[in-house]
């Protein structure tokens, strides 16, 4: 309820703030409001809360979800390093946008009502269309044109298996029982709308685009928040349909397919948001793959806040370079010489992403295929696993083009605002939750079951 | 005292990065300290003392922090802090940054050798590769990032495939967590057990390494910086040998068995066929890498012939040499450091202008050749006495190798230093005095009392070889 409420608040008032005060005064209220919707969901962690006559259910496998994504909004912010001051646009919408898209994916995940989900898919998605479009030239308007068409083809489709699914139960109630092919037909067109939001092989297609045009800050935001959100809608609707029959095969062909499809594509780019963008392909794979085990929640929840704080770092490192013509990897040559604190933080989200131990990436790849392999499918872990050597193959080249080659351009990097504070808290995270794995496992073994 | 000796070196190698500045102080005092912090832990041991320690790392997936010194894991471990020590003593003139990884990496070595639980020895196995790689990529040589590329993908594919097993074995054999006594009372028979042993195989194949899983290391060596700091530290990286003592063979003695003719051929063709490779090499880098890999063969022969000797045999000689392959790659940094090359050939005659420099090598190259009285023969002898008992055809072939080590190892000698004299050298400085008479003392006192060593390695032996029914 309070974390409810104190998201609304502050897109509420990040929106009127701006009107009367300058933008960083926005930026500023918007973080003390995640900051305190975070304090609000720690206090009342692990316990269930529900209310609306049902229709919100903050439960423990919820708080995960919103914690994930409140950090994945905060990296936004933080590490924006005054990206629309810098090239002179207004930048306050920015961070209204980002507040209304985290309300959004807060509803998304703390409801089993279908009706109600597509509210906070709509409220999460139509700020990210117009985030997309932010820089205000071709390719961010060309990003937001994608996004937008394919978004609304994915929202009809999803609401369509809504209509379905009631025809078949009676209700919009996640976990009534069902039967028959249009119940059937009702799971394939639900999953199938979710999986464009998490951006599963082959209803993919938008994210490398939407990802290289988007402004560098929007797609850190993207590739975290956004992420989380859809993952959670997702295991809910496949918790509440069961995976039997052919939703197994399905999802299992869903996820292998994503697996190598994201990672051998994300080999051959030559431009490093893009690149990213398919590892992110790739990372909705893995975290799929915890959905075949016995007890996904934990392991889902541990993984996405592991990519969330990995991802959010590489793109934070991204933000500071992008001149919004993407960055080539050649431009990263030298990246230590001219910024330590970039260096760093590029190599150590590229070793996490990676899955390198002690690193937090690691222990997220660890307790998805735990989770996996306690399902019994061995198969699929060692074919994931083989991707994963893929793509470690990539985020070397990544990191040697950072680092083992010779600087195109010698000037220091001089980090701005809040963005060393981002950069600095995000990388002591990937290192400490790395070492100190049952630390951040903790917080998810409370959200051990789904409520239907 | 355990975890003082594990995450010292961490310690100061973090330091050492963080102040490049006083970064060889910095170096010396955490390798030093280590390497003390290592004889009282080995004496200590001696005296039934294994300093385990177990703690819940994630409670919930059955993960612990579990280490302890056994028998093998002591012998590796005083085997790592003198070739750290030594390494970092010689290597005076290395970026700082290269002393701060390769404490790292010590840290990292130390726990792959300290930890009973599979998960964390996995962890340290892999983190292990990260200052491995940063070393290689950093301040390698012009094809660095090609043999990065290689080292990386051939180390990765093998762990990445052991995971699968990791996770097989715990959920397979029941057992309630990681930890390796819970792994060896619930032991996964059957296909799957062939499958995860498969699994393992291949990863501490890569990490032996054998044939045909060695092709990363020749690359790997040359393209390292010349100084010779990460060949050292890569070569007690290589810890396939003891992965496959702990880990593999008490977990799958059934497949192992089963897979026991094969391996043995692989070892002894890995044994001949490096030998015989490295002959035919003219960089000193490459004819090293070359040479290590035919012990390492040597090493496996002993191994899997599943006897206590064979397998007491396989440790000592790991241990052995990765003291004086170390100490071998540090000698051709000093001879970089003279010639700027590391081809054998645009130099010879040098036992004129340098005598000391001459006995040094010497002495080395004796050590890997397994002079006895050095610290290689009692080893490869050992690993000779078990390997025969399991198969006589095998152990002939692969022994072979001995030769063929004679030939390479010494005909590069007597080029560099015996032919005619060529253009004359310093002969030794004060560091190479510090750290030659250090490994000196080291592999004599090896090879002279290996009884030491041997008291220690005995009953974990003798332990597999029970637990493989004595190989026969």
């Amino acid at each position: 309820m309070t974390t409810l409420w104190i998201l609304f608040l502050t897109a509420l008032a990040a929106t009127f703030v701006g009107f009367f005060a300058p933008a960083r005064t926005a930026k500023v209220f918007t973080l003390l409001g995640l900051v305190a919707a975070l304090v609000s969901l720690a206090l009342g962690w692990g316990e269930p809360l529900s209310a609306y006559g049902g229709l919100y259910v903050l439960d423990p496998f919820a708080q995960g979800f919103t914690l994930v994504m409140i950090v994945g909004g905060l990296l936004a912010l933080l590490a924006d390093c005054d990206y629309f001051q810098r090239k002179g646009w207004p930048p306050f919408e920015y961070y209204a946008l980002v507040a209304f898209a985290v309300l959004g994916g807060h509803v998304m995940a703390s409801t089993a009502h279908l009706g109600v989900i597509v509210v906070g898919l709509e409220l999460l998605s139509i700020p990210l269309y117009a985030l997309a479009a932010s820089r205000r030239d071709e390719a961010s308007y060309e990003a937001s044109l994608k996004y937008f068409l394919l978004g609304a083809v994915a929202a009809a489709v999803f609401l369509y298996g809504i209509a379905l699914y009631f025809g078949a139960t009676g209700g919009f109630v996640l976990g009534a029982a069902g039967s028959g092919p249009i119940y059937a037909a009702a799971v394939m067109l639900l999953l199938a709308g979710l999986a464009f939001k998490t951006a599963l092989v082959p209803f993919h297609w938008w994210t490398p685009d939407v990802y290289q045009g988007s402004p560098a800050p929007v797609t850190l935001f993207m590739a975290t928040a956004v992420k989380a959100a859809a993952f959670a809608a997702f295991a809910r609707v496949l918790a509440a349909v069961g995976l039997e029959g052919p939703v197994f095969y399905a999802l299992a062909a869903l996820v292998l397919l994503t697996v190598f499809w994201g990672n051998l594509t994300a080999m051959v780019q030559g431009e490093a948001k893009r690149m990213l963008a398919y590892s992110s392909v790739a990372h909705a794979g893995y975290i799929a793959i915890a959905l075949f085990g016995p007890d996904p929640a934990p392991a889902m929840g541990y993984y996405l806040l592991a990519y969330a704080l990995s991802t959010g770092l590489a793109f934070a490192v991204l933000t500071q370079l992008d001149d919004g013509r993407g960055v080539r990897l050649g431009e990263l040559a030298g990246l230590w010489g001219r910024s330590p604190l970039l260096g760093l933080g590029w190599t150590v989200a590229l070793f996490s992403l990676a899955g390198l131990p002690p690193l937090v990436g690691f222990w997220g790849k660890y307790l998805v295929f735990l989770e996996a392999a306690r399902g019994g499918q061995y198969l699929l872990v060692a074919l994931a696993l083989f991707a994963a050597v893929i793509a470690a193959y990539y985020y070397l080249k990544l990191l040697g083009a950072a680092l083992f080659a010779k600087a195109e351009k010698a000037e220091k990097i001089v980090l701005s605002g809040s963005t060393p504070v981002g950069i600095a808290l995000a990388t002591l995270l990937v290192v400490l939750l790395g070492v100190l794995p049952g630390l951040g496992f903790g917080l998810f073994t409370a959200a051990n079951a789904i409520v239907r | 005292m355990i975890h003082v000796l594990i995450f010292l070196p961490l310690v100061f190698g973090l330091a050492a990065l963080v102040l490049p500045r006083q970064a060889r102080t910095l170096g010396l005092v955490g390798a030093g300290a280590a390497l003390v912090l290592g004889l009282v832990s080995f004496g200590a041991y001696l005296e039934g003392s294994s300093g385990a320690y177990q703690v819940p790392l994630l409670a919930e997936a059955g993960v612990y922090y579990a280490v302890a010194w056994d028998g093998v894991g002591a012998v590796l471990m005083l085997a790592v802090v003198v070739t750290t020590f030594l390494a970092l003593l010689a290597a005076h003139d290395v970026p700082p940054a290269m002393v701060g990884l390769a404490l790292l990496m010590e840290s990292g070595l130390l726990g792959i050798l300290a930890a009973r639980d599979l998960v964390l020895f996995y962890v340290f196995f892999e983190a292990t590769l990260i200052p491995s790689l940063l070393m290689l990529g950093l301040f390698g040589g012009v094809g660095r990032v090609r043999a990065l590329v290689k080292f990386a993908i051939f180390t990765l594919v093998g762990s990445l495939l052991m995971l699968a097993g990791i996770l097989a074995v715990r959920y397979l054999g029941g057992a309630p967590s990681f930890l390796l006594d819970d792994l060896v009372a619930h032991p996964l028979a059957g296909a799957a057990g062939m499958w995860a042993f498969a699994a393992f195989l291949i990863a501490f194949m890569v990490k032996t390494p054998l044939f045909p899983l060695h092709v990363w290391l020749p690359d790997f060596h040359a393209e390292n910086h010349p100084s010779g700091l990460a060949d050292a530290m890569g070569t007690l990286y290589k810890v396939g040998l003891f992965g496959l003592f702990r880990w593999a063979l008490p977990l799958f003695p059934e497949a192992f068995l089963a897979f026991q003719p094969w391996l043995l051929a692989l070892a002894a063709l890995t044994a001949l066929g490096a030998a015989w490779t490295a002959y035919a090499q003219t960089d000193w880098k490459r004819l090293l890498a070359y040479g290590a890999l035919s012990h390492m063969g040597v090493g496996a022969l002993g191994l899997f012939s599943g006897t206590p000797e064979g397998a007491l045999g396989a440790i000592f000689l790991l241990a052995a040499s990765a003291v004086y392959t170390g100490a071998l790659f540090l000698f051709a940094g000093s001879l970089h450091r003279r010639f700027g090359t590391l081809d054998l050939r645009p130099t010879s005659g040098l036992a004129k202008s340098a005598p000391a420099l001459a006995a040094l090598g010497l002495i080395l190259v004796l050590a890997m050749v397994g002079l006895p009285g050095l610290s290689g023969f009692p080893g490869e002898f050992m690993n000779l006495l078990g390997a025969w008992q399991a198969s006589p055809v095998w152990t002939f072939v692969g022994f072979l190798a001995v030769i063929a080590a004679a030939a390479y190892a010494l005909g590069a000698y007597q080029q560099i230093f015996h032919n005619a004299p060529d253009k004359p050298a310093d002969d030794l400085d004060a560091f190479e005095w510090q750290w030659g008479a250090l490994a000196t003392l080291a592999i004599v006192f090896m090879g002279v009392y290996p009884k030491l060593f041997t008291t220690a390695l005995q009953p974990a032996a003798e332990a597999l070889a029970a637990l493989l029914g004595g190989g026969r």
